[in-house]
């Protein structure tokens, strides 16, 4: 009987593989040829399909439902978190040096209000958050609203005072606003446009006249530091002016997105999409969508070079980093957040500089490497110097094994702890559960406010009584460590509220699933990411577990939401070698399964795979999914000029050669396109070219190496000369020498930064225009 | 066996899908159009009702779009997880609507097909309306899998992570499932032929 049935599977197997009908049905038995027969018949039946119309209608809502969210997420490709900031660089506004901070605080405070309506603005939480957006009311051009405050979010008064603010607060040129640690907050303009506030960021409003007709639209802001990200709206009136000033430097945009960092030591401004004017000691550069320039506090800009994106596996750290195969060289601009090691998943942001030499500018710590770890719920049947056994299994400790007092035979406990080679269940933490509906917190967030009724930390109303365990001195701001539980009534009753370590940004709650899209449990909304691991089939209503860490913008971001089962289940994860498949056998241990045993992906001996499962009453460990570990080391995303393309082929700026096949293209390849070129990289190190994304195009080839453009020496003029191609219509471009401050109006108008062709300057102005050329 | 042959790849490619993922509209549409067509044939075999099914479609892509974000190819293929979606929103629909899924008939293997001649039996016109009152007296897994591999040319692995069943366990359902669909459509040809 197996014998038939294995002929019958692998004569379909053939049959699946494109061989002729009768070439597997022959020597078959006839029972398995009628099945085979079958098999290959089911395919050929007309099946109804789907109405025209019904797809039209179908088609259209699900493309209008996926506009309206990246509507609310007008970033969302960007995967990694990245507000991070040392607290050192808190005090950079000491060594402010602007040039730029003219006469612009006063010059627009006589801008009369506006008699228009209010305009209702989305905004989305954050830029990469992709949870439904809020509303926010924008009373007239000469205002702006704050939306999405988290954490410490505060504006200067007209007396000097700075209070915090409330929702949907309006701002006026003039206002300062600034976010401490933990804390994030989005400024929307009345034309649409956004500035979304990082942790540790000051700015002002220098000018504000976000008209969207009748005139040009005027955003004028001074960042003093930190990292702000900007949505600029599409403006039609070439007049129009969206410009960030910096301790060194500043940057004008129009109708493009990009994100500015202040620093003690340097500014970047990094593109996302159209291009920006960045402008320090009379040398302008033109960045474009994909690049980067940093502005070194004295110096002028750098020279533009491409950004490089990523996640991977770290395989080596120092002075120069190896991140899923590919090597980046670090330096004292470095931001390093998370403190990753060998082994553990980060993000790495960074710059290709033109000699190919990567440079990391953030490495983020996404989670940890992976470790052999099991956690579960039992009765504590026997308590032992070295071993207790809860449940029927046994548990060793040790000295550095966190046991909670009081703890006796016949309690309830919760487990976690690691899985040696051997098997052995060492636990790292043995916790009482005083009765099955307790439902855990624990979190890091930053306290609000604090009365005699209770605490506010991160927006949560924190309930405290006299066994809350409270360290001293704690004041509004403080980023602090809260564990508690939820009660009956959801009162969120803290156990503990201490300072916390520097580092310590995770959250652990408990409680019924109150929502799915967006998620919320016991009340608190958070976001997953890429990397969380979710239970399958949990729904609304069910108990789950959610651990994660809070970002420094103030989100919440689950690493795992486990579905927990009822009565006490015993249950394990860990990671392992296999080393058996029947009887499973997996880091040293065997392994039961049944008929819903999920198994994914191919694993065979050898492999690495990721166990989930529960412990039998008879000390059986039941496998619920055995998956094999993710063994790519990572992926990046690097951005190039297309300098040639050929058949199956393209040609980069870089000299690298690039064949096509199996790529993925997304555009139209051209020479002197902008690409995002995404790679993977194997275990083995094999890089293979995912996809080929075009996203800006660019006038010409660059015939060299993109320069800084040097202005002339300055002229008595605010900002000095500077070359640009001039493009009247239906004449030729000429290169014309303008003042700096007339240089975003000539952009408007469709003019480029530096001489007509590559600076050859062989048009100079020799028409017989009436331009006012030079 | 054209859109049930498992040596064809997964049409949506994994930097479509990350555009998709990116929120590009072209990139949703292009997975829309790929699959719709394929998921309607999977849910009307289920309902067997024309409008429901094409309500349904249009539910798994909702679900899909608020999902992509979680989506990882390391686990599954595009098209397994898009019908892992189809699967459960079929589970949700049956349990909310009340509705039983119809009893299995008896076990194929208890059932002689000896009083039938197979081969002459499959000769016969295979109507989808046969088919699908032959496929509702299935057990249910049974069904979903000879569904999923025969009809919707998912691959045995795809399979597997759609039903959250092992490959073996999937090799040992469609070969039960086909002798049981078997054994119906005999059954059906039984009675019509009075």
């Amino acid at each position: 009987m197996d014998e038939l049935h294995d002929l019958f599977q692998e004569r379909l197997a053939r049959l699946e593989r494109g061989e002729p009908l009768e070439a597997c049905l022959a020597g078959l038995p006839e029972e398995e040829a009628s099945l085979l027969k079958m098999a290959a018949q089911l395919s050929t039946v007309d099946y109804p399909e789907q109405a025209s119309d019904s797809i039209a209608v179908q088609r259209a809502k699900l493309l209008r439902a996926a506009k309206e969210r990246n509507s609310m997420s007008s970033k969302e490709s960007r995967v990694a978190p990245r507000w991070a900031l040392p607290a050192i660089l808190t005090g950079a506004a000491i060594v402010f040096t602007c040039v730029f901070v003219v006469a612009a605080v006063a010059g627009f405070a006589w801008l009369r209000r506006s008699s228009l309506t209010p305009r209702e603005v989305a905004v989305a939480a954050t830029p990469q958050n992709g949870a439904p957006a809020q509303t926010v009311a924008v009373a007239n051009p000469q205002t702006g609203a704050l939306a999405n405050a988290r954490g410490n979010v505060k504006v200067q008064g007209d007396d000097g005072a700075w209070a915090t603010v409330k929702a949907g607060q309006t701002v006026t040129a003039g206002k300062r606003i600034r976010t401490g640690p933990l804390s994030s907050a989005t400024l929307v303009f009345y034309d649409g446009s956004r500035t979304y506030l990082g942790p540790n960021t000051e700015i002002w409003i220098d000018a504000l006249d976000a008209k969207t007709t009748g005139g040009p639209r005027v955003v004028q802001l001074t960042q003093w530091v930190g990292d702000t990200d900007h949505d600029v709206a599409h403006s039609d009136d070439p007049a129009s002016v969206y410009e960030v000033r910096t301790p060194s430097g500043s940057g004008t945009a129009k109708g493009t997105s990009f994100r500015v960092l202040v620093t003690a030591l340097f500014v970047r401004f990094d593109v996302d999409e159209g291009q920006v004017a960045v402008a320090n000691l009379n040398v302008i550069v033109i960045v474009i969508a994909g690049q980067s320039t940093t502005v070194p506090s004295g110096e002028p800009p750098s020279e533009p070079v491409f950004r490089i994106n990523g996640e991977g596996e770290v395989l080596q750290t120092g002075s120069s980093w190896n991140i899923g195969g590919h090597t980046f060289l670090t330096d004292d601009n470095t931001v390093i957040a998370g403190n990753p090691q060998v082994g553990d998943w980060v993000a790495v942001e960074g710059r290709l500089l033109p000699d190919g030499t990567r440079v990391a500018d953030r490495i983020t710590l996404l989670h940890r490497a992976l470790e052999n770890k099991f956690f579960f719920t039992g009765v504590v049947d026997s308590i032992g110097a070295d071993s207790w056994t809860i449940s029927g299994r046994e548990v060793r400790v040790d000295e550095i094994t966190n046991i909670e007092d009081g703890i006796e035979a016949g309690d309830t406990v919760e487990v976690r702890g690691g899985i040696a080679q051997d098997g052995t269940f060492w636990a790292s933490e043995i916790r009482l559960l005083d009765d099955e509906t307790e439902q855990p917190f624990e979190f890091v967030g930053v306290i609000d406010g604090i009365s005699d009724s209770g605490w506010t930390i991160s927006g949560i109303s924190i309930k405290v009584n006299d066994g809350t365990e409270i360290d001293e001195g704690l004041v509004a701001g403080d980023v602090v460590k809260v564990e508690g539980h939820i009660l009956a009534d959801g009162t969120w009753l803290a156990e503990s509220i201490k300072l916390a370590d520097e580092d310590e940004h995770k959250f652990e709650i408990t409680g019924p699933v109150e929502s799915t899209d967006p998620w919320a449990v016991a009340g608190v909304e958070f976001e997953t990411a890429a990397w969380t691991e979710i239970d399958d089939g949990i729904e609304i209503g069910d108990r789950v577990k959610v651990e994660g860490r809070i970002l420094e913008d103030g989100r919440w971001v689950a690493d795992e939401i486990k579905l927990i089962e009822d009565g006490q289940a015993l249950r394990f994860e860990f990671v392992g070698k296999v080393t058996g498949v029947d009887p499973w056998i997996i880091g040293g241990l065997t392994l039961a399964t049944d008929e819903n045993t999920k198994i994914v992906g191919e694993i065979a001996i050898g492999d690495f795979a990721r166990v989930k499962g529960k412990m039998l009453a008879d000390g059986t460990l039941l496998a619920e999914e055995i998956k094999l570990l993710d063994t790519g080391l990572g992926c990046l995303d690097i951005s190039a000029i297309v300098i040639n393309v050929s058949a199956g082929q393209i040609v980069l700026n870089t000299g690298q050669t690039i064949n096509l096949d199996d790529v993925q293209i997304n555009g139209e390849l051209e020479p002197a396109t902008i690409v995002i070129i995404h790679l993977c990289v194997a275990e083995d190190g094999t890089i293979v070219i995912i996809s080929i994304t075009v996203i800006f195009q660019l006038d010409a080839l660059p015939t060299a190496t993109p320069a800084p453009t040097p202005a002339p020496t300055a002229e008595g003029g605010e900002g000095g000369q500077v070359a640009i191609c001039h493009k009247p219509s239906g004449k030729n471009p000429q290169t014309l020498t303008v003042p700096q401050s007339a240089l975003s109006g000539h952009l408007g108008h469709g003019d480029t930064l530096g001489p007509c062709n590559g600076g050859g300057g062989d048009n100079d102005d020799n028409d017989d225009d009436d331009d006012d050329d030079d | 066996m054209p859109d049930g042959d498992v040596s064809m790849p997964d049409p949506s490619g994994s930097g479509l899908i990350t555009l998709a993922q990116r929120g590009d509209v072209d990139a949703i549409g292009t997975l829309y159009d790929q699959h719709h067509q394929a998921l309607f044939r999977y849910i009307w075999l289920r309902v067997g009702e024309h409008s429901l099914a094409e309500d349904l479609t249009g539910d798994v892509f909702v679900r899909m779009l608020a999902a992509l974000p979680r989506y990882r190819p390391t686990q599954a293929t595009f098209r397994a997880w898009l019908y892992r979606i189809a699967h459960n929103l079929l589970v949700d629909h049956y349990r909310k609507e009340g509705i039983r899924v119809s009893a299995p008939l008896q076990q194929a293997e208890t059932q002689s097909a000896d009083d039938e001649t197979p081969l002459t039996l499959f000769e016969q016109k295979l109507t989808v309306e046969r088919l699908r009152r032959a496929l509702a007296a299935l057990e249910q897994t049974q069904r979903e899998v000879v569904t999923l591999r025969f009809l919707s040319g998912l691959s045995l692995q795809e399979t597997a992570v759609v039903l959250g069943k092992t490959e073996a366990a999937i090799k040992a359902l469609q070969h039960r499932g086909l002798a049981a669909l078997r054994s119906a459509l005999a059954g059906e040809v039984g009675v019509s032929d009075g």
